[in-house]
């Protein structure tokens, strides 16, 4: 039985014996009828990556989700975990020559199989990759994404076992016990257990002179949640009252990332780390070693990643990271990953040079800082360079979003602003194919959303609300909403004077440059006066937070997985540039800001209670419905979207799908699993 | 004349803290901070920091104290060989700043002998014959090179050496020498490497300095000396080479130190063109970023080499030129 069609859906009978089953399941899993408790999720290892084209409507539970025990990823195959294990030549020589345990005292009781995306590989390589600078950790880190839970390779998946095999809510959803795997051990072989969740929590967020408050995701009603160790494998966290993020926040932040600039965590080497800290070392004054030490680019640092850094100095040129002798993952034949030897990204002064290196066959995998502008000087280059390009849709709304700012001080653009019925208008105004055509090679999608298709949250109304082009029906929003044409064609207030927009952004070249000054030369064909001013980010970015700018433009990503950071959706933060006053509002709980009115205070209310609900069904609802506000209200105007990361791939780089999502929360290409990425010989 | 260099030195000392003080004011007037522009470099490219961990790390950096207390932080180091502390690289400045200035100063030294080298005999041919095609040839050569920007020519460099040539782009040396000790394979690579680079910056001060030694040496082989000296019936060779050009090259010294400027902050955007680990692309992104202490050393250090630079000229041209005495 073909489970997929041609295009990679669910053919309807699949996915009735699919729903048939796994209601079957959830049946026999279910405590109670009214406590949705998680089930307990074994090392079932999810399906490998179908094209993540199907439409929202026919996927059972929603995406991201977890305690819906539908889970689609558990085929009836599920793995049985290999018993034999093999390992790379270079450990094999050094456990004979007695500098290591071998391999099956190495891994933990239960390592996480994972299924490679094309075929079991073959030790050895090195990857070889491009960043710009420290402050571009990213290019490294999400290479090196281990967490406690995982996401998925599909977004339509639930969230995947990471260093805990297992999850549960107590009944009443305020507990949360996780069960690690029984043997882990970090990367010098000392034991991974609760102890290094605790050091996190207690010595590291906890503790006022490295977090001046406990990271936020971590606390409800300002109370941070309490974390207690039941044995030395599993953990319960209690908060104050049901946290609906809790799963998504240990797939996201709960990466060992604690003391590099995002200061992300869950847990750090204790056994290492408390030498360094002043509370249990007296010879320490200050935490300026701790800081060193625990960074995470410091070579000395253990960790649980597949790779580890073995080399970065002040005028090096490249971090290398070499295997992890303790890895914890193998693949359905009992090799231990990774199969590539080393890591080698290399420091580029400018991203110019890095997309140069591309062009020239020089980096192995990537699409960070990939230029889409050099789109089709890679694709002439590929026969040369011996690699392909791949197209993987990224997460982003609209490469160019615009902001119109409801909390700006001029007095008399702010109630026009705050207008509806002005904000349709100048959507309507703009020629969004044109924008695709002229910038983006007609590779993104027109469209309004804030979210992409591939989300649990997705509307499709969303996507057209407001997104024709239409001049005439511009016009006449605009008398609606009682401005009036001067004698040369110009709009002006109904002071007067004439309109004048400022469009602001920080890019100075480049696509979306291009774009915003498009969309400029669209609302001044419809007689508005429209200015474009462009600034450095550096100075373009505390005047956005600060409320001082009218009309910004940025990208709408996280569009796949929004609410963990939702300030596109909703004003979450002054990063919500439609109303930075309000989302100060709400970010300070209240002391400063302007206080919400109508349908924003609506979202926010609707985004406390999806916090508060570890419902899936039911936060995708509450999701939707501040999708469908959003939309409705042009709190976010879009233009083009999903517009495609350009994937660099060597040809004999394999175990790389064809089709993925691209998305910082999910941390791309970390969900792919790069474990499992191989060179192949020829 | 030991006076005279003691006195300068020490006449640079407090040039160099007003240039601290300024450098420090002027780095620090776009608003914001390093951790703003950190928070907008991170939005931009995937990645969120929030409100509390930038408030940690503006506690931790001492960002959120007054101007005045981080220049005392910064400058009370100064006696220790302790010029600050990173942000952005989370490193001490001096380690950073090492290495770089090293090969900054190995590439400005290389194109400054490159332009000394190749536009003094050539202002000497062209002197001594004025006129020809080869003066007219090697004097559009030299304006050539002052014209095309050394961006330009770097530009051109390295795309004839990526499509043509297949050369790995960036870099002073192989991938595989990077991280081995130094060895004589390891030199030679990098002097492979920085033979472009050094022809491409020497090769705008060239045009300058065949003209300057040209229109000297013109002026020199008019002089009576001259005359005597070849009625004297001395070769041509030793009256030009010997006498004339030692009396027209003073000039040039002078100019030298002028040129130092030019060749440290040509340096700088030839290293963003080609990928460089030079004081250049570093410098850049500490500006763009407010890496306050890193950006102000690095600006002070250059200071220091031109006020050193000009010194070193004005000795040099002592030396030279025994007319001038300095007191």
């Amino acid at each position: 039985m073909a489970a997929l069609d041609g295009q990679g859906r669910l053919n309807r009978r699949s996915f009735v014996r699919l729903v048939g089953f796994a209601t079957g399941a959830g049946v026999l899993a279910a405590c109670s009828p009214s406590a949705p408790a998680a089930p307990t999720q074994s090392a079932a290892v999810p399906k490998p990556t179908t094209p993540p084209a199907a439409p929202a409507a026919t996927t059972a539970p929603a995406g991201a989700a977890t305690s819906a025990p539908a889970a689609a990823a558990a085929p009836t195959a599920a793995a049985a975990a290999p018993t034999k294990f093999t390992e790379a030549p270079q450990l094999a020589d050094l456990v004979k020559q007695g500098k290591l345990p071998p391999v099956e005292q190495r891994l933990p009781a239960n390592p996480l199989v994972v299924q490679p995306i094309e075929e079991v590989g073959q030790y050895g390589g090195t990857w070889r990759g491009a960043f710009t600078g420290v402050a571009d950790f990213h290019a490294y880190g999400r290479n090196v994404y281990e967490a406690i839970l995982r996401w998925p390779r599909d977004p339509h998946q639930p969230i995947q076992p990471g260093l805990a095999e297992k999850w549960e809510f107590s009944p009443d959803n305020k507990q949360l016990t996780l069960t690690l795997r029984k043997g882990l051990k970090w990367s010098d072989g000392e034991p991974f257990t609760t102890d290094d969740i605790l050091f996190w929590w207690n010595d590291i967020a906890l503790d006022k002179s490295l977090t001046p408050s406990p990271p936020s995701e971590w606390v409800i009603n300002d109370e941070p949640m309490k974390v207690e160790a039941l044995s030395p494998e599993q953990v319960r966290l209690t908060f104050p009252a049901p946290n609906g993020m809790a799963l998504r926040m240990l797939a996201f932040h709960g990466n060992q990332w604690p003391l590099n600039f995002e200061r992300f965590g869950f847990f750090a080497p204790a056994h290492y780390l408390k030498q360094f800290h002043p509370k249990y070392n007296s010879a320490l004054t200050d935490y300026k070693t701790f800081n060193e030490k625990a960074d995470d680019l410091d070579p000395g640092r253990p960790s649980m990643t597949s790779w580890r850094v073995t080399s970065w100095q002040p005028g090096d040129r490249a971090i290398v990271a070499s295997r992890n002798p303790y890895y914890w993952k193998v693949d359905p034949a009992g090799n231990q990953l990774p199969y590539i030897d080393e890591l080698r990204v290399e420091l580029v002064e400018d991203s110019e040079a890095l997309n140069l290196k591309a062009v020239n066959g020089e980096i192995d995998m990537q699409f960070r800082r990939i230029d889409i502008a050099k789109y089709t000087l890679l694709q002439e280059s590929k026969q040369r360079g011996d690699y392909r390009v791949l197209r993987w849709p990224d997460a982003n709304g609209s490469q160019v979003a615009l902001f119109i700012n409801q909390t700006f001080d001029d007095a008399d653009l702010r109630p026009i602003f705050r207008d509806l019925r002005f904000r349709q208008a100048l959507s309507y105004a703009i020629n969004r194919k044109r924008i695709n055509d002229v910038c983006f090679f007609s590779l993104g999608r027109e469209t309004n959303a804030v979210l992409i298709p591939d989300s649990p949250y997705y509307v499709s109304e969303t996507g057209d609300e407001y997104a024709q082009f239409d001049p005439d029906k511009a016009a006449s929003l605009l008398q609606q909403a009682g401005l009036s044409k001067g004698p040369d064609g110009v709009w002006m207030m109904s002071n007067g004077q004439p309109l004048e927009l400022t469009i602001e952004t920080y890019q100075t070249k480049g696509a979306v440059f291009d774009a915003t000054e498009l969309v400029r030369k669209d609302w001044e064909n419809i007689g508005l006066k429209a200015v474009l001013k462009s600034s450095q980010r550096e100075s373009f970015w505390p005047r956005a937070l600060d409320n001082q700018v009218g009309i910004a433009v940025w990208g709408t990503d996280r569009a796949l997985e929004p609410f963990v950071d939702p300030i596109y959706l909703l004003p979450y933060d002054n990063r919500s540039w439609f109303a930075p006053k309000v989302g100060d509002w709400y970010s300070s709980r209240g002391a400063k800001g302007e206080k919400p009115e109508a349908d924003m205070a609506k979202a926010l209310d609707l985004f406390d209670q999806l916090k508060g609900s570890t419902d899936d069904a039911k936060q995708v609802d509450l999701g939707k419905q501040i999708v469908k506000l959003n939309a409705d209200n042009l709190w976010t105007m879009g233009t083009v979207g999903a517009v495609p990361s350009i994937t660099v791939v060597k040809n004999n780089f394999r175990n790389v799908p064809e089709n993925a999502v691209t998305d910082w929360i999910y941390m791309s290409p970390g969900n792919l699993d790069p474990s499992q990425f191989f060179y192949k010989k020829a | 004349m030991l006076t005279y260099i003691v006195r300068r030195v020490l006449a640079m000392i407090p040039t160099l803290f007003l240039v601290s003080v300024l450098t420090f004011i002027i780095i620090q007037l776009p608003p914001g901070d390093f951790l703003t522009s950190l928070q907008a470099n991170a939005a931009d490219s995937g990645g969120s920091i929030d409100q509390a961990a930038l408030d940690a790390l503006r506690i931790q950096y001492g960002l959120d104290q007054p101007m005045w207390v981080q220049y005392v932080n910064w400058v009370k180091g100064f006696p220790s060989g302790d010029f600050g502390y990173s942000f952005e690289w989370k490193k001490p400045v001096s380690d950073l700043i090492g290495s770089r200035l090293g090969f900054t100063l190995v590439l400005s030294g290389l194109a400054l002998l490159f332009t000394w080298l190749v536009a003094i005999p050539i202002g000497i041919y062209s002197a001594t014959h004025q006129y020809s095609w080869q003066d007219l040839g090697l004097t559009t050569l030299g304006f050539l090179g002052l014209s095309i920007p050394d961006f330009m020519l770097g530009l051109i460099y390295l795309f004839v050496g990526v499509f043509v040539f297949n050369a790995p782009v960036g870099g002073l040396n192989s991938p595989d020498l990077e991280s081995a000790p130094w060895s004589i394979p390891k030199v030679l690579d990098l002097a492979n490497h920085l033979l472009w680079p050094t022809i491409i910056l020497g090769a705008a001060g060239t045009a300058q300095l065949i003209r300057i030694m040209r229109g000297n040496l013109l002026e020199t082989l008019n002089e009576q000396f001259v005359t005597t000296a070849r009625a004297k019936g001395l070769p041509e060779r030793t009256v030009v080479n010997k006498y004339a050009v030692r009396v027209a090259i003073n000039p040039l010294i002078s100019v030298m130190g002028m040129h130092l400027p030019n060749l440290i902050s040509g340096a700088t955007i030839l290293g963003i063109v080609l990928s460089l680990p030079t004081t250049g692309p570093l410098f850049l992104h500490a500006l763009i970023n407010q890496d306050i202490y890193l950006a102000g050393t690095f600006l002070l250090m250059l200071s220091a080499l031109l006020m050193l630079g000009n010194l070193f000229a004005d000795v040099l041209l002592a030396w030279a030129d025994p007319r001038i005495r300095y007191t």
